[in-house]
């Protein structure tokens, strides 16, 4: 006797009758949905923080530029400590917006032409010195440095430029093709910067696709898309936090520990960058008013979220900006381990919280290659 | 006809607790272990994962607990391998009748899992698709199930971003589906290539790894990510597809081939495709009822051919989508949300369902 309650061949058949249903859009994923407060959520995501975040970095690069190019004309101590900062607002700058890894920035490798990281092998070192060593116009030019590795024209390398062995000479005359270069990386960066925010200024471009669901959309053909779009920036760019900047030099208490795979370690930046990247998130979970997709009872979730990146963001001001003494000293490796333990739940609670909130299942795939 | 596994079900329904108390706990899992003919991963509300074997009704029978999250399944007559995906670290291999302990495989340096992989037609034999990340290459790594899923070699997949993979009936081939997308553990889930991606599927001899045929897509269709596998009773290679372009473009999503035979696109009506979300999820064919059946998480959706003509035989409304697998007749399909068949359980389905061999 045929099991009732298995999906027989009678029933398939049966279902046939249910095509014509389908002659309409994918089905809704996010059933909890509150689909009217959509577009308002993904302009604010558009306008409120993706175009302002290019902008802001589009500035900062400018001046970093300006700041390199100071430094090679008038090398001294105040123009090296001038281009420094400059360094660091980009790094700043970038750190906010890098939450985004999709749309333009993840085409033809603009991620990479701006932050090659990680580099487990250190490939990148000995390129970058050989750099710096070679009197090459062509590492000084930001329109021929583009076409070089991409392990030597970002925000890696010129933290190697401005902060590794060697550095000092940038503030006397010795230094000055290594200003060049450094100028030369700066200029790509600040090409790469334009770019995306020309990208995303466009109108009718990606911002419409983001804007506007739809079935001629490019991206997102239905609010709901639209929503697991959002909600991937915010899950991936906490996991990136977690995976990428903190477990590659430190893998926990008993994991290995790594501090010079730590991002930005030579300039004292790998938790600033980190605080902005945890910055980012949670003025793009609060920018947006996220809160407004969940059905109100369910709202609650969004304080428990921002509680735990305050917390993250607080251990990141902290902790001693000395990656070597922060995985050696108890007191500060507890700092990290409570980095490791907090970045957990924020991605369990954006996940299950805010995405089990709106009706996507734990644990959704995101429909990343599944 | 009754047959002997419901004599067995019935006869512990009627022994009930008592009986089951009388035996050890590996007996009392063995038997019901018995009733088993699906297998997919979950996770479970705890967020710790698991992998399930559950009944032709859809009931779970057995629960096993993992070190992760598993992705695919592979099974032989006597085990069943869970391969971790994102980040897939592991596989872990049980005993279908719990008499042996469970064997965990951890990835290689240099490797880690994509999620999937075949055994061998006499079970002597595992196979595991594998990124072998710094040299972005795809791989098969080969586990000796005789010898406690020893490593003891592997062979290129020919490929890039390699996905799922299976083994033709006679053990001759291995059919690999390359995804074409590059990623690598130090850059999470992004994908690294997406404006050139390479999608291929491959045949390779199981004996040397040599590659016999590679089917690279063409121009138009290279964001077009060939990702799932199963093959039909003559051993025609049906495969579906994830597309990573526009969305409003609406590319094939579904194939086949035979060896030594260019690809054939199955040519869907639109309102089908777009229903699809550009994203099938899972395919399974039913090799009694000649039947191929597909799941979208993205759409929400399972949708049936008819494998001789390639035309639509069955489609429906599957919110969550996940797993799909060939039932006794027609399919079996699972959700993100825990359904599965028309059992409800508290747990999340992953992708994959596979029916024990």
């Amino acid at each position: 006797m045929p099991n009732p309650r298995s999906l027989t061949l009678s029933l398939i058949l049966a279902l046939s009758a249910a095509l014509p249903a389908l002659a309409q859009e994918a089905a809704p994923h996010a059933t909890a949905l509150q689909t009217d407060a959509v577009p308002a959520v993904m302009e604010k995501a558009v306008d409120g923080f993706i175009r302002p975040g290019y902008r802001q970095f589009v500035d900062k690069a400018k001046a970093l530029h300006a700041g390199m190019d100071s430094l090679c004309a008038t090398p001294s101590d105040a123009t090296l400590k001038a281009a420094r900062q400059g360094f660091g607002d980009a790094v700043r700058a970038w750190a906010r917006i890098e939450i985004i890894r999709v749309g333009p920035v993840i085409e033809e490798n603009r991620f990479e032409h701006i932050l090659f990281y990680p580099d487990r092998k250190g490939l990148a070192l000995k390129q970058i010195q050989g750099a710096i060593a070679s009197n090459d116009k062509s590492f000084a030019d930001p329109q021929s440095l583009h076409e070089k590795s991409v392990a030597i024209q970002g925000l890696g390398a010129l933290e190697y430029v401005l902060y590794g062995t060697g550095a000092e000479t940038l503030a006397q005359k010795d230094g000055d093709f290594r200003c060049r270069y450094g100028a030369a990386i700066a200029g790509n960066v600040e090409n790469m910067a334009g770019e995306l925010s020309s990208l995303w200024e466009a109108p009718g471009g990606v911002q419409a696709a983001w804007k506007q669901p739809g079935p001629d959309n490019d991206v997102f053909r239905t609010p709901s898309e639209a929503v697991t779009g959002l909600l991937g920036v915010l899950v991936h760019g906490t996991e990136t936090v977690r995976d990428e900047r903190i477990e590659t030099f430190f893998k926990g208490a008993d994991g290995r520990i790594a501090p010079k795979q730590a991002i930005f370690w030579r300039s004292g930046l790998t938790f600033v960058s980190m605080q902005e990247n945890l910055t980012g998130l949670k003025n793009l979970l609060n920018g947006t008013n996220a809160a407004s997709l969940l059905p109100p009872a369910k709202r609650g979730v969004i304080d428990a979220i921002n509680a735990r990146a305050d917390k993250l963001i607080e251990t990141t001001k902290t902790i001693t900006p000395d990656v070597e003494a922060a995985v050696s000293k108890p007191d500060e490796r507890q700092k990290l381990v409570s980095l490791l333990d907090n970045s957990r739940s924020m991605i369990t609670d954006l996940s299950d919280g805010l995405g089990g909130g709106v009706g996507l299942s734990a644990g959704f795939s995101f429909a990343d290659g599944d | 006809m009754r047959g002997a596994q419901i004599d067995r079900r019935d006869f512990l329904k009627a022994a009930g607790a008592i009986y089951l108390a009388s035996l050890t706990p590996a007996a009392a899992e063995t038997l019901v272990r018995a009733d088993a003919v699906y297998a997919s991963g979950f996770r479970a509300p705890d967020g710790s994962f698991g992998a399930a074997l559950l009944a032709e009704d859809g009931r779970i029978v057995s629960r096993v607990a993992l070190p992760g999250r598993a992705h695919g399944l592979a099974s032989s007559a006597k085990k069943v391998a869970a391969f971790a995906r994102r980040p897939g670290k592991f596989i872990f291999i049980f005993d279908r009748q719990n008499l042996i302990a469970p064997v965990v495989v951890n990835a290689p340096a240099g490797r880690h899992f994509y999620g999937h992989g075949h055994f061998s037609p006499d079970g002597r034999l595992l196979y595991a698709s594998e990124n072998d990340f710094d040299n972005n290459r795809g791989m098969i790594g080969l586990y000796d199930a005789t010898d406690g899923f020893r490593r003891i070699g592997e062979f290129p997949a020919h490929g890039i971003g390699t996905h799922d993979m299976s083994v033709s009936d006679d053990g001759k081939l291995l059919i690999i589906a390359n995804g074409g997308i590059e990623t690598n553990p130090d850059f999470g889930r992004t994908k690294l290539n997406l404006d050139h991606m390479e999608p291929s599927l491959v045949l390779a001899d199981a004996a040397t790894g040599d590659l016999v045929e590679k089917h690279e897509l063409p121009e138009a269709l290279r964001q077009v990510s060939t990702r799932h596998i199963d093959l039909d009773a003559d051993g025609r290679i049906w495969f579906a597809c994830q597309y990573e372009g526009p969305r409003r473009d609406l590319p094939p999503l579904i194939g086949h081939f035979g060896k030594g035979e260019a690809l054939t696109w199955i040519d869907l009506p639109p309102e089908v495709t777009r229903s699809l979300g550009n994203y099938v999820g899972a395919i399974a064919v039913n090799r009694r009822d000649g039947l191929v059946g597909v799941t979208s998480p993205a759409g929400g959706v399972s949708v049936v051919l008819d494998a001789a003509s390639g035309k639509v035989k069955a489609t429906g409304i599957l919110n969550e989508a996940a797993g799909i697998a060939s039932a006794r007749h027609g399919f079996a399909t699972s959700s993100y949300d825990g359904r599965f068949l028309d059992s409800q359980e508290t747990v999340n389905w992953d992708q994959h369902i596979i029916r024990l061999s």
